[in-house]
């Protein structure tokens, strides 16, 4: 399903109010944003040293000292002083409690008496530049180096109108998808290969009621789309709204649900009568996506070597994660001698078979908790892109920040989409549709 | 982390060696060799292994394979959701590597009692090597208390590290080739 063909005309039934002119597209950093003369420094100790000693003083301290969390700042400073050039090197961070040389380690203290140093202290900026001027304000405390931003993501630094639509549409899709199913908003996911404009799959929170008997997870999100059709049209004028916190303009509506707000909510929630469906604390909605997108992932590109009554086991797991991990059949062991050369069986595989969720982005109605952020780590998405900040327990900035946790083996860009004042005013039929 | 009486001591690394036992599970099947059991009682009610490569969801942790059995033994069983809160609460869970942020998250949103971990995980670790999601307080929500819970980790810490290296050696077979590199940041 292709949203240029298939959504647009769906989208203008539900909600003609909103309007792309009134939202914006934010970067979130992976480090909270200062102005370039208020960047967050940390105490460092260093000491002038005899120039000719630099080499051998820099090796050792790199050794005894690496300043592991600091790498974009220089070791050395040259300055000038009467004319002669002087260099200091940095010795090592200085202790949180103060500035005691005590609390160096026993190698520094030796280096000092050896060559006869005389410590200070000094301030270095904590993170790296991530722009010219930032970096020139940080040379005026101690050198540091400057790499522009690494992200090799397209749209990082604007995205052009033609890109922005794309990603209004897919933002006002998943509002959708958030109060389609009853008056109790709730999380909701899609997962977008951007590459084919192509929507992956769809997931809304699944805490207070899971239908352990979906076979067809792709059928299921299509009925979504459907339900969420009807829903707006009956309601017509009066479909929900979101003003800008994030919260329903409807008191009727109620947040305690959506699950990456609340997540230790679940258990204050009321029995259920049914017992058809299961419940589930932690399916929040970029969770259930993610289940969704390997399944599919599964069945589209069964892997060649395993026998079919492997892949039939796999499909079967499909519908309930919850399988008891004991019965699973030992991998055959013929297999794991040739590990070498799989490779072979991805050149055969055609079309190209993903790995997790590279290159693909998500949209969600509010930016998710830490689990959900770390699971998109793990599944290697792209793009986030959110509507509504989560101060709660938000893990895209508002709580952590794990877009800037450098020691993650995978990082995405995050971007709020950001719905402005006249939003939830506006009536027009321009703006989504053209 | 206090200090652990000798009797617990010996209780805690007989149940370690049963999630080692689980990580192993995970070797031969060609995954990360992670393993947990869930513990109630000083009885194994549930135990869970990685299950990443064989489902392509990068989320199938030991740790999230061990809750959803859980789930869905207790919903069997016809438990309700403060049922469910209060056993959750007597439960402690041993696994063999530092949960990750995403696990460490589960583990407080469940309410787990207790964590003891074997190796840390300098990469990912969410109780206390990156984040330190098991000291979650009660600021972090305003409708119900962040739940936090103690963890200890070095349990048969190098068992755990020695399977770690088993794998690696061998190469993911899921990984991606060639492998890309690390964004340098």
């Amino acid at each position: 399903m292709t949203l240029k063909k298939g959504l647009k005309s769906k989208v203008l039934i539900l909600d003609v109010r909103m309007v792309n002119s009134n939202w914006e597209i934010i970067h979130i950093p992976g480090k909270p944003s200062y102005p370039p003369t208020q960047q967050p420094t940390v105490s460092v100790f260093a000491s002038v040293i005899d120039p000719k000693l630099a080499n051998t003083l820099v090796r050792k301290l790199n050794n005894i000292a690496p300043l592991e969390n600091l790498r974009h700042v220089k070791r050395v400073r040259k300055s000038c002083v009467d004319g002669k050039t002087q260099l200091s090197v940095i010795l090592c961070l200085t202790d949180e409690n103060g500035t005691d040389l005590d609390s160096m380690a026993i190698e520094l203290l030796e280096l000092i008496t050896c060559y006869q140093l005389s410590p200070f202290v000094t301030q270095v900026c904590k993170y790296a530049a991530t722009t010219k001027e930032e970096w020139e304000e940080q040379g005026k405390l101690w050198p540091t180096s400057f790499h522009p931003p690494t992200y090799n993501i397209d749209g990082i630094t604007g995205f052009s109108e033609e890109d922005s639509k794309v990603v209004f549409d897919y933002m006002n899709f998943v509002l959708k998808l958030a109060k389609s199913a009853s008056c109790q908003l709730v999380n909701a996911a899609v997962i977008v290969d951007p590459s084919v404009n192509q929507i992956i799959t769809s997931g809304c929170d699944e805490i207070s009621s899971w239908n352990v008997n979906l076979d067809d997870n792709e059928v299921r999100s299509l009925g979504t789309d459907e339900a969420s059709i009807c829903h707006g049209v009956a309601n017509g004028s009066s479909s929900l709204m979101f003003n800008l916190d994030g919260l329903p303009d409807d008191p009727r509506a109620s947040c305690s649900r959506i699950s990456c707000l609340n997540p230790w909510q679940w258990s204050l929630s009321p029995p259920l009568s049914s017992t058809s469906c299961f419940w589930h604390p932690l399916r929040h909605a970029a969770m259930v996506a993610i289940e969704y997108s390997s399944s599919r992932d599964r069945r589209l590109y069964p892997s060649i070597g395993e026998t079919d009554e492997r892949s039939t086991q796999l499909d079967s797991n499909v519908t309930s994660t919850v399988g008891f991990p004991a019965k699973r059949q030992k991998t055959n062991l013929t297999n794991v001698n040739n590990t070498d050369d799989a490779p072979a069986d991805r050149v055969l595989s055609k079309p190209e078979r993903p790995y997790l969720c590279t290159g693909y982005d998500i949209y969600l109605a509010w930016e998710p908790c830490a689990m959900c952020a770390m699971a998109l780590v793990h599944q290697r998405v792209r793009r986030i892109f959110y509507a509504f900040p989560n101060p709660n327990a938000g893990a895209l900035g508002s709580v952590y920040r794990l877009q800037g946790e450098k020691s993650l083996n995978h990082h995405y860009a995050v971007f709020q989409v950001k719905l402005h004042d006249e939003e939830s005013t506006a009536v027009t039929n321009d703006g989504i549709v053209k | 982390m206090g200090s652990i009486e000798s009797e617990d001591s010996c209780s805690t690394s007989a149940f370690m060696e049963l999630a080692i036992q689980e990580a192993k599970n995970a070797l031969e099947r060609l995954e990360v060799p992670v393993g947990c059991v869930i513990v109630e009682n000083k009885k194994v009610i549930a135990s869970g292994s990685n299950r990443t490569n064989e489902t392509r969801n990068a989320t199938r942790h030991a740790e999230m394979e061990a809750i959803d059995s859980l789930l869905q033994q207790w919903q069997q069983d016809g438990l309700s959701q403060s049922d469910l809160a209060k056993r959750f609460s007597k439960c402690v869970l041993y696994v063999t590597c530092e949960p990750c942020i995403m696990c460490a998250a589960a583990l407080s949103y469940v309410g787990i009692k207790e964590v003891y971990y074997g190796c840390a995980n300098d990469k990912f670790g969410g109780c206390g090597s990156i984040l330190s999601l098991h000291n979650t307080s009660s600021e972090y929500s305003n409708l119900v208390e962040g739940k936090g819970y103690k963890c200890t980790g070095g349990i048969l810490a190098s068992e755990a590290v020695s399977l770690f290296q088993t794998f690696y050696e061998r190469g993911n077979p899921k990984a991606p080739k060639p492998h890309r590199t690390v964004v340098q940041s």
